[in-house]
């Protein structure tokens, strides 16, 4: 079931370095989730913290209780962002999100397509950046 | 130290490391077979000991690696065997030499070492060396392993001395400072008589001992020297060589611990090769004294030789946790020297391996990545492969495969990358493959069929791509044919436009070369690649079998519903059996192929390509019947939405056949796609009955085909239909022409016709069959009178009318009227009537003889065209459009009771309204006959007839009929009707009355009077001629009763007085018995009797 619903990049260049990132933090992104018990599963926090670091970017990860994954990669010299502010911002993502899944128009596990969302997440970067 | 050894492993700091090398000229294969002889003895027990020795046998080793030697012990290497080939004596020394130089490459820190010597033979090899070895050549050397168990016996003596002599050092004797290569120059001119110098110096020389103890099979004395050595440098500050006790101690705690491992397949071949299980060798574990650090035993000038001073109660092992803080530990002081970068990097690929044993995945993850970043001087290109595959190795052990495959992608990339001069396409693709399950990537389309799409598809299409790049530049056509046409097939709904374009273009130029194939291609490595039907390209979304068209169509002799019946589930309706979806698929068609006979299958397909895809040599693929597919080749607009196309072929065998799929050639590529492999395509079967071959009639028609065809509501499908319209009364002849275009002759031949209900209560007469092969049809249409009582409707007689006729030729032969079934052609007729001329009344007159009477018919022109009526031997009657005029015929009375009925009619048809019905048409057309009224258009050259049928009244039909009793009166012998009988005045005048009883009783008897009178020509009729008539005998004739079919005559005589015109009227008395008869009956003829003079 890992596959993108929805990807975005800010510089469109070289997107698919993006792509690598977060297909490969899918692992830790799994490890993290299956390290925890059945139990705790149920109880845990949604965010999940840096997954790793790189040399220019940081890897922020998110899981909903029904196991969609949100992963944010955000430049490293960005000091502005910090915890508090990534898990907002997941947040956000996730109130999107489930705007996105009331939609009886939306199958899920289909490509995200909502006007929403997109603007949702345009916002989001303008921010950022 | 530069090169990092990245298959290490904890257990790797107990072993030996011995170099095995060949001298002079050796085979590859030579001395590796002799290399895997000899590291098969990777453990010894030694002799009177419980202890065990590990040996790493290398072929290579860089000398600079073993510089590091003293800073951990396992890169020592302490054993050299030489492997060389030497055939005579005289190479002798020379081959010797070459021992020497070899030994001094290492030569600082060997123990001991061996040549082995293949190929001397003579007296050289009996001198007795214990260094030399000889043997005669590479197959007879049984004695290898045990050479080998005597060398490591050997090392082990100098490694147990070494290791007493380091131990047993007083701490009076000056104890000398290990230290490694880049660490020389710094101790220059360094107080050596400091108690930090001193302090160092033991801390490094414990550690040094504790590697000795490890290696030389003493894991808990090991561990003990490692933690003093630990306490000592960590005083110090000495931190490379901290990290590396404490390194030291995590590698005896793992081989604590792990006695299976963690070095993956090394690990556990050395675990099933050691002679003792796990737990017993735990727990003898040679000099495996319970020992517990004593502070007080840890002296401040000196190493205690003695451990066992130093047995406490807890074990000296460290905890697993532990054991992962102490290597973090170790890293970090390593991290501080960058010439230490190797030890570092290998220091991290031991943690993780011993991380991925105790699964902690995250903790491995950090040291990964910490390894990542480690630099060490620039590597070369095959240095960086080798770094990104193990980075990518380590990553598939615990767990993280796709991080797996972006390292393993990274080391393809750097295979082929621009600086390499000689770029290793071969290694890069493999290297490609393997990274595909890491990207949830297999080369099987079929995965890819079902559900939603699997895995990340912009990362997958980029691998691909790659995939292909790579084989292509192998000169592989074939492979990156396939990885393309798989790209193409499987991301289809990833690719935009553009790359749409672009892929197909890239795979058209591979195929003008190398054409796709459905064969399975073997790749190097020994998996394959299974082939790529192009199962989208187009998308099938149905696909239906044919029936034949109707007249081809083959039906079964006999009702086979019986057989159907018993075959199916007693229940009428059963929704278990509505809803088997699975059966559905495979059900077999409930109509027949037929052999021979061009079979037709209906795909209806879609483009998804933004531009006209080319679909070339498109058929079917069948199974169960030889089938001769005749390809179809086709262009698909761009985005075109449901295209309906037609698969033909034609079965050459019979049997059931069942169709599979389809085959294509998309942009070179041939692809053979199983209707069981598509997803979403709907079908209502695909198994049909293939029926031996049957005849092919054509049918070709003298009149030109209509489009209009007949549909009856009896579900008949007609192939050929004719039209034809005519005016009522025509006649239209129409010749059919039957041709068998088939093999199979024909045999038999059945023809029948079947009018279909008409409107307008139309009543057709005649529709005869006179040959099978030439069919004269005549539909007499006439119209019903204006107020015809039975139609529930006026008939409009000038509203056209049609009729609707079916004939049927149900014909067979060959093999499969053998087989009972037959074929049925029908040919629709469809008439359409438009009104003539019409009787708009009939009435008669009588006429002057009683045989005769005259018929008026009042005849209306209700075309728009003027035409002309004409009856037997009568004037012709021009009429104009709309204009009605009356007609009289002088026809001759008809007796109807003698008409012969069919015999079959009578008999069946007992219904006394019908029986009225049908003689008051055979009425009609006595009538019609006799009279044979025509019309004609002079300006369309149409001629038809007109009927009175259906017209007469019972009144005019009795005018009509001929009495059943005859009259016939003679005068003078001669019969006298109409015409007047002359007579002489004077003369007697014989008169006879003669009755023919026609009728199917007995009449009579009769009373007949004959009455003479004059007609004044002005109404008057003069009676009174008693005077000018005498009558010879009784004015009064009696007849006797007449049989039927009898005849009887009367005889009298009249004798005329005066010349004169004389009429004879003859009546009847008045009579019960003739009463009963209708007065019709009794009209007899006047007579007309002309008296002349006697002298004339």
């Amino acid at each position: 079931m890992n596959y993108p619903l929805y990807i975005r990049s800010a510089p469109t260049e070289n997107e698919l370095k993006f792509h690598y990132m977060v297909h490969t933090s899918l692992d830790v992104v799994d490890e993290k989730i299956s390290a925890m018990g059945k139990a705790l599963v149920d109880q845990r926090e949604l965010y999940l913290g840096l997954l790793y670091p790189t040399e220019d970017y940081k890897v922020y990860g998110y899981v909903t209780n029904s196991k969609v994954k949100f992963v944010m990669v955000v430049d490293s010299s960005n000091t502005a962002l910090r915890d508090n502010e990534i898990r907002s911002m997941f947040r956000k993502l996730h109130n999107s999100y489930t705007d996105v899944m009331c939609n009886p128009f939306y199958n899920p596990g289909d490509r995200i397509q909502s006007r929403a969302f997109d603007s949702m997440v345009t916002s989001m970067m303008i921010q950022v950046c | 130290m530069s090169v990092p050894d990245y298959m290490q492993c904890a257990e790797d700091h107990q072993t030996l490391l011995v170099v095995v090398q060949p001298v002079g000229i050796v085979s590859e294969e030579n001395f590796f077979r002799i290399y895997k002889r000899i590291s098969s003895v990777s453990q010894i027990s030694v002799r009177d000991s419980q202890r065990v020795l590990y040996i790493r046998y290398r072929h290579h080793y860089p000398p600079e690696n073993n510089e590091w030697g003293d800073f951990q012990t396992h890169r020592k290497v302490v054993g050299l065997i030489t492997i060389t080939d030497c055939f005579s004596a005289k190479d002798w020394p020379q081959t010797f030499e070459k021992f020497h130089v070899q030994k001094e490459i290492y030569g600082s820190t060997l123990y001991d070492s061996r040549l082995f010597v293949f190929g001397l033979q003579g007296e050289i090899t009996e001198q007795p060396r214990t260094d030399v070895a000889f043997y005669p050549n590479y197959e007879d050397c049984e004695a290898v392993e045990k050479r080998i168990e005597d060398f490591i016996e050997s090392l082990f003596i100098v490694l147990e001395s070494k290791r007493l002599d380091r131990a047993t050092d007083k701490s009076g004797d000056k104890i000398p400072l290990l230290c490694v290569p880049f660490e020389k120059k710094d101790f220059v001119g360094l107080d050596t008589d400091s108690r930090h110098y001193k302090k160092r110096c033991q801390g490094r020389m414990r550690k040094h001992v504790g590697d000795l103890c490890l290696q030389a099979g003493m894991l808990q004395d090991s561990l003990v020297h490692y933690h003093m050595s630990v306490e000592l440098l960590r005083s110090v500050n000495d931190f490379l060589w901290l990290g590396a006790a404490l390194e030291g101690l995590c590698s005896a705690s793992v081989i604590c611990h792990y006695p299976g491992g963690t070095g993956g397949k090394t690990g556990a071949r050395r675990f099933q090769g050691s002679s003792l299980p796990a737990e017993a060798a735990n727990r003898h574990r040679p000099g495996a004294q319970e020992v517990l650090i004593d502070p007080g035993a840890l002296t401040t000038n000196g190493i205690n030789p003695d451990t066992s001073a130093e047995i406490g109660r807890a074990k000296n092992c460290l905890s697993p946790e532990d054991i992962i803080d102490k290597y973090k530990e170790a890293i970090s002081y390593y991290s501080k020297y960058k010439n230490a970068g190797v030890i570092e990097l290998e220091a991290c690929v031991k943690a993780v391996r011993v991380l991925a044993i105790q699964k902690r995945s995250m903790d491995a993850s950090e040291f990964l990545q910490n390894a990542v970043y480690i630099n060490l001087r620039q590597l070369s290109e095959e240095e960086k492969i080798q770094r990104y595959s193990i980075l990518s190795e380590l990553y598939e052990l615990i767990g993280f495969h796709r991080k797996s495959a972006f390292f393993k992608r990274v080391a393809a990339m750097q295979c082929v990358a621009p600086s390499i001069s000689e770029p290793g396409w071969r290694a890069c693709y493999k290297l490609l493959l393997e990274t595909l399950p890491g990207y949830s990537l297999s080369l099987d389309p079929k995965d890819f069929s079902r559900g939603t799409h699997r895995g990340w598809a912009a990362v997958q299409m980029r691998l691909l791509h790659e995939l292909v790049y790579a084989s292509r530049r192998m000169g592989n056509p074939a492979l990156s044919v396939r990885h393309l046409s798989f790209l193409l097939q499987t991301m289809l709904d990833f690719l935009s436009d553009q790359e749409k374009k672009d892929v197909t273009q890239s795979l058209e130029n591979y195929t003008c070369k190398c054409p796709g194939t459905m064969e399975l291609l073997t790749l190097p490595g020994g998996p394959t690649l299974p082939p790529v039907p192009f199962t989208k390209l187009p998308i099938v979304r149905r696909v239906k079998l044919l029936n034949l068209p109707a007249s081809l169509r083959p039906q079964k002799m006999k009702s086979l519903l019986g057989q159907n019946v018993s075959t199916k589930s007693p229940f009428i309706y059963s929704p278990i059996i509505a809803h088997n979806r699975g059966e559905e698929r495979n059900k077999k068609i409930d109509f027949q192929w037929v052999q021979g006979d061009v079979c037709e299958v209906q795909l209806m397909v879609y483009n998804p390509m933004p531009f006209e895809l080319r679909v070339e040599n498109m058929g079917l693929l069948t199974s169960g019947v030889d089938f001769e597919s005749l390809p179809a080749a086709l262009s698909l607009p761009a985005e075109s939405g449901l295209y309906p196309v037609t698969l033909v072929g034609v079965p050459q065998t019979t049997g059931m056949i069942t169709v599979n799929g389809y085959h294509t050639t998309v942009f070179g590529v041939f692809s053979d796609c199983l209707l069981d492999n598509l997803p979403g395509v709907k079908t209502s079967g695909s198994t049909v009955e293939v029926i031996p071959a049957l005849p092919r009639l054509q049918i070709s028609t003298s009149l030109p085909r209509s489009a209009h065809s007949l549909q009856p509501s009896s579900g008949d499908e007609i192939s050929t239909n004719v039209s034809v319209q005519l005016y009522n009364g025509e006649a239209q002849q129409l010749v059919i022409q039957l041709e068998n275009i088939g093999t199979e002759p024909l045999e038999t031949l059945e023809v029948t016709s079947r009018l279909l209900t008409t409107k307008d209560g139309i009543s057709v007469s005649g529709f005869p069959l006179c040959s099978p092969f030439r069919q004269v049809v005549r539909p007499r249409v006439e119209s019903k009178p204006v107020n015809a009582p039975e139609g529930g409707k006026p008939g409009d007689p000038s509203h056209m009318k049609t009729l609707e006729a079916i004939l049927n030729f149900k014909y067979s032969g060959g093999p499969g009227h053998a087989e009972g079934y037959y074929r049925n052609l029908s040919l629709g007729l469809h008439v359409e009537a438009e009104p003539s001329v019409f009787f708009t009344r009939v009435t008669t007159l009588p006429a002057t003889s009683t045989r005769q009477c005259h018929l008026l018919l009042d005849i209306f022109n209700s075309t728009e065209h003027e035409l002309t009526v004409s009856a037997r031997g009568n004037e012709e009657l021009i009429l104009h459009a709309g204009e009605c005029q009356r007609m009289a015929i002088q026809v001759d009375k008809f007796s109807f009771e003698s008409f012969p009925e069919s015999p079959g009619e009578k008999g069946q048809l007992a219904n006394p309204k019908q029986l009225e019905e049908e003689r008051q048409e055979a009425r009609g057309l006595e009538i019609d006959s006799k009279l044979d009224v025509h019309w004609r258009i002079p300006s369309l050259k149409r001629t038809g007839e007109a009927s009175v049928e259906g017209l007469l009244s019972q009144l005019v039909l009795e005018h009509l009929q001929l009495a059943p009793l005859q009259w016939d009166v003679l005068v003078d012998g001669q019969p006298c009707d109409c015409e007047a009988a002359a007579c002489r005045v004077g003369d007697p005048v014989r008169l006879e009355v003669r009755l023919t009883n026609q009728s199917p009783r007995s009449v009579g008897p009769f009373a007949l009077t004959v009455a003479p009178f004059q007609d004044h020509q002005n109404g008057v009729h003069n009676y009174d001629l008693h005077d000018a008539v005498s009558f010879v005998g009784s004015s009064t004739f009696y007849l006797d009763a007449v049989q039927p079919s009898g005849q009887s005559a009367c005889l009298g005589a009249l004798l005329f007085l005066y010349t004169g015109d004389f009429f004879l009227h003859i009546h009847f008395h008045q009579d019960s018995a003739s009463k009963e008869l209708p007065p019709s009956w009794f009209c007899l003829p006047s007579v007309h009797v002309r008296a002349l003079d006697a002298q004339a």
